[in-house]
């Protein structure tokens, strides 16, 4: 846990922050509505006896009082889908609509795929390129499970990509995970910096094709589920660059905090823009971890 | 597997709707409007929908959903298939009572009285498609598949997302 302590300066309330971080997350799903309508599926959970709460500021997302969610009919029929919290962020964020054309650079398992797919109510199209052929399975399976028939899969290396002219794209970067601690704990005790260095050239990579693979006016959203800057806010600074062709856009879910982008690290000024960038910490929301940038391409 | 080999083995052509339309309402009395937005395509014995969209040139693992097996015959509809389009079904589906439809969903076997013709049928419980069954005989064999059967279950969420 005390590798932490390099985040002490950035985040607020770290004793808090730290202290949380041995408390187990509550299960949580998302209702699928490509499949069912919301207040029949809560009508369901009610008649089933299962304990369940809204999201403050998601009604698509519950959290559920249950220890297998899993094995709820509910779930097996692919009417809900069980899904952390701060992972319906980032679709939000994307704000796919119907009809449009959008890339999930790094698909599987396939949670934010789905909610996009839901979000467009099946129509136009959803890229879900997913390189590992073992992580293909379970993203074809949950697509299929929850009715996402607007879904195609590819599997090339995100970096190389090939074509295509997206309305948006959504990089759900591979990370150090920091921010996955209270699901399964032991994640950071494999986390150094070297490895986030390491993660980060393949971050840049992946960011700077999707940019590329953008409509002009089109939208890329960049996510994390770790704190680390060298993966979050640096990953962003060097995939923009100087270029004029991007601008970051204020990330702000009502109803949920968020504490903004960093823009000072280890001594070394960034981009003042990134603040419009979030930063979501456990203690605050009590949820898991995640960093989200919206950028638009001119 | 690199997408150039991937892209050898990989052949979607695409297929008429009406074609799969009548071999659905053939067996299920599912209209065609069922399928209205929605196109397919073959690779192998399998057929797939998904959305009526134009697909960038690109090598695909998948195409939205895999709907029917034409392996062997009958064709045969897929659970998730079923799950999507069956509650449009007119003809050889089977309510389950719940002791019935957990046995169903544990992928198991069991003699049901019915009048559907012997094949493959939608399986309903309370209104819910649960998916595909075989009924031969008097027994109704489910089809579920092993990762979606209540015991086997595990919970979807296993890997870092």
């Amino acid at each position: 846990m005390d590798y932490l302590d390099r985040y002490r300066e950035i985040v607020p309330d770290y004793d808090a922050f730290q202290a949380i971080q041995c408390l187990p997350l509550y299960n949580s799903a998302r209702i699928n509505t490509l499949k069912i309508k919301r207040e029949n599926l809560l009508e369901r959970l009610e008649e089933g006896g299962v304990l369940f709460q809204s999201f403050p500021w998601y009604p698509l997302g519950l959290k559920l009082d249950i220890e297998s969610p899993g094995k709820l009919l509910e779930n097996l029929l692919g009417y809900i889908h069980i899904q952390e919290e701060l992972s319906m962020v980032p679709p939000l964020v994307l704000d796919p609509q119907p009809g449009e054309s959008v890339l999930d650079l790094c698909a599987s398992p396939g949670s934010k795929t789905t909610e996009i797919s839901q979000m467009m109510e099946n129509r136009g199209l959803v890229i879900a390129n997913e390189p590992s052929l073992a992580r293909v399975s379970p993203l074809r399976s949950n697509c299929e499970r929850l009715g996402a028939i607007n879904v195609a899969i590819t599997r090339y290396d995100g970096r190389n990509f090939p074509r295509g002219l997206f309305d948006r794209v959504l990089v759900d970067a591979p990370c150090s995970s920091e921010g996955r601690e209270r699901r399964g704990p032991g994640v950071l005790s494999r986390c150094s910096t070297e490895r986030s260095l390491d993660l980060q050239v393949l971050q840049i990579g992946l960011l700077k094709n999707a940019l590329r693979l953008t409509k002009p006016g089109g939208v890329v959203v960049y996510s994390t589920c770790t704190y680390a800057p060298e993966e979050n806010e640096l990953v962003v600074q060097e995939a923009l660059g100087e270029a004029e062709e991007f601008r970051l856009e204020k990330v702000c879910i009502p109803g949920l905090l968020e504490c903004p982008g960093i823009t000072e690290w280890n001594g070394k000024r960034l981009n003042d823009d990134l603040s419009c960038t979030a930063r979501y910490y456990p203690h605050i929301n009590d949820t898991g971890g995640f960093y989200v940038a919206k950028i638009i391409k001119n | 597997m690199s997408p150039r080999s991937s892209r050898i083995r990989n052949i979607f052509e695409p297929l008429d709707k009406s074609l799969i339309a009548k071999l659905w309402q053939d067996r299920f009395g599912i209209p065609e409007q069922a399928f209205s937005g929605c196109k397919f395509f073959r690779k192998a014995r399998s057929i797939w929908v998904i959305s009526d969209v134009d697909l960038p040139r690109l090598s695909y693992e998948t195409i939205g959903m895999r709907i029917m097996s034409c392996k062997d015959r009958p064709w045969k509809p897929t659970t998730s298939a079923l799950q999507v389009f069956g509650r449009y079904a007119a003809k050889n589906l089977i309510h389950l009572n719940r002791e019935e439809a957990m046995i169903f969903l544990e992928g198991s076997s069991q003699g049901i009285e019915s009048d559907c013709e012997p094949g493959y049928v939608v399986v309903f419980y309370r209104g819910d498609v649960l998916g595909c069954g075989l009924y031969s005989h008097g027994k109704l064999i489910s089809q579920i598949p092993k990762e979606r059967r209540m015991a086997s279950t595990v919970e979807s969420e296993t890997c870092p997302d």
